[in-house]
């Protein structure tokens, strides 16, 4: 099972209007691996998870999701191996309901009925919300939407989850619940966030990026606790990191 | 506020009332004879317009979106048919019924006509749509052998309705929060509106399409659980074409005449 990997060689994209939005990416994400996506606001991680579902085309550089190369070609295959939620659930929510949301991807994929029956009644429930399916997606609130969001990617079983900040406009019950749907996953994770005390719990490693480049990699909270990195791509060490390090060190300033 | 009304509206009839458990290929079939038989009574014969009646109101009513609603919403089409028929009163001064000392012509006759048959038209459409959900129609259309694109494009232009009303909706709440109760706007303002909105719904419909694409959307909207035929759906096709060929070919008012005043 080693083949639910991604792998991105020196990729380069450039938006149309002339911005580099990634600039010589490098890095693997390997089986079962649960990695963080950091980075403040317009370093290219939206960019970057794009290109992991073929949603953009690398200008230059290459992304392979296991053996297979994110292609026009290929793009059927990687998007049953690579499931996106993306980061506002009302742009992932368009069918009636939400039982019909869910069982999009599943018909899309030329599933039989009953396979997507299945389907839909078993990634409502792992996402716990399978008394919600009759219901219209614009009328959940933001826990349910995201929940349900979740739903309707792992209802095409795909063998790796990337998310773009799933924590984002969640109380903190519903962030709860969502980080133990997300600790109940086996997938591999590739998951974009700003929510560093998300990627501290759920994620063991994490990749910073900056401008479009990849500053740091290694395990998170070696990272969050490094004082200059998070200074110098704009962000804090997250307050629990902070006094669990003032616990061993009483003399770390804030 | 009237835009949240109208996004709740258009949810309503995006799912249906789903009142009736017959498969929507079937309903739309009806609906279509139905149309048939009301296009093809004679301009001349009101009479035979009014029993045709009894379809919006009794699939209205069993359906539980309640003929009330079919009815007010059926109003909207009178003046486009008032319009269409206005010159037949002018136009054709013949007598056709006396009713008392009141002599009607028949391009009085014909003008009702035509008002009726537009009623009858928008209710029958306005039923089927209510009861059955516009996705359900959609499928159902596909099913029966509408191209794809035609009843994809058809879909995909109803689902970015409510897009355009939620983004017009954030809009105007934002207007309104910095507005001070101020209700009249220039019209360059308006303008810059408008503009934005296009943007934004441009915006939102390309994330919304990313999704789609990122759940393997290959230009074809899959078609739900085909639900195979059952007797009812067909015990419903023969149940109202019989009664529609009944109201039709059989003048009911003469019968129910004859039966209030037996011919001694």
């Amino acid at each position: 099972m080693s083949h639910h990997y991604i792998q991105f060689s020196d990729v380069h994209y450039r938006y149309p209007g002339g911005v580099e939005a990634l600039g010589g990416v490098t890095f693997r994400v390997t089986h079962g691996e649960k990695v963080a996506l950091l980075g403040q606001n317009g370093a290219g991680k939206s960019t970057l998870l794009l290109h992991t579902d073929g949603l953009l085309l690398p200008t230059s550089g290459e992304v392979n999701v296991g053996d297979v190369p994110v292609r026009k070609s290929t793009l059927k295959l990687i998007r049953q191996t690579v499931g996106l939620v993306f980061q506002n659930p009302d742009d992932q929510l368009f069918m009636p309901t939400v039982a019909d949301d869910v069982a999009f991807g599943p018909l899309n994929m030329g599933l039989p009925p009953g396979e997507v029956r299945r389907r839909v009644e078993t990634s409502l429930a792992a996402v716990g919300a399978s008394e919600l399916a009759d219901r219209p997606s614009f009328q959940l609130s933001g826990g349910q939407k995201r929940a349900v969001a979740i739903a309707t990617v792992i209802a095409m079983e795909p063998d790796i989850l990337v998310m773009d900040e799933p924590s984002a406009n969640l109380d903190t019950g519903a962030r709860r619940r969502l980080l133990d749907i997300l600790h109940g996953f086996s997938h591999t994770m590739l998951v974009a966030t700003h929510d560093l005390d998300l990627a501290l719990e759920l994620c063991p490693r994490a990749i910073v990026l900056d401008r479009g480049r990849v500053v740091a990699d290694g395990s998170t909270a070696a990272l969050l606790a490094n004082r200059q990195l998070m200074q110098s791509t704009g962000m804090d060490i997250p307050a629990s990191l902070l006094a669990y390090l003032r616990s061993l060190a009483p003399c770390i300033e804030g | 506020m009237s835009i949240q009304r109208a996004l709740i509206t258009l949810n309503s009839l995006e799912n249906g009332t789903r009142g009736l458990a017959v498969d929507s290929r079937f309903q739309l079939t009806v609906t279509m004879l139905y149309l048939v038989a009301v296009l093809s009574v004679p301009l001349a014969d009101p009479g035979m317009l009014v029993w045709m009646f009894v379809y919006p109101i009794v699939m209205a009513e069993a359906s539980g979106t309640g003929y009330g609603r079919v009815l007010l919403r059926s109003l909207w089409v009178l003046p486009l048919a008032a319009v269409i028929g206005i010159f037949n009163p002018i136009l054709d001064n013949s007598p056709a019924w006396h009713i008392g000392s009141v002599t009607v012509s028949a391009g009085w006759v014909t003008f009702i006509s035509i008002c009726l048959r537009g009623l009858l038209a928008v209710q029958a459409v306005l039923v089927l749509i209510y009861s059955t959900g516009f996705y359900a129609l959609c499928t159902a259309l596909q099913r029966m052998g509408l191209p794809a694109v035609l009843t994809t494009q058809l879909l995909m232009v109803y689902r970015y309705i409510s897009v355009l009303l939620q983004e017009s909706l954030s809009m105007s709440r934002a207007r309104a929060a910095r507005g001070f109760g101020r209700k009249n706007y220039p019209l360059q303002l308006w303008g810059v509106m408008v503009g934005q909105l296009l943007l934004r719904s441009v915006e939102r419909a390309r994330r919304v399409h990313n999704a789609m694409l990122a759940r393997g959307f290959s230009g074809v909207l899959p078609a739900a659980d085909p639900r195979p035929i059952r007797a009812t759906d067909l015990l419903y096709l023969a149940g109202w074409t019989a009664v529609f060929a009944l109201l039709r070919f059989v003048d009911i008012s003469e019968i129910l005449g004859n039966l209030i005043n037996p011919v001694s």
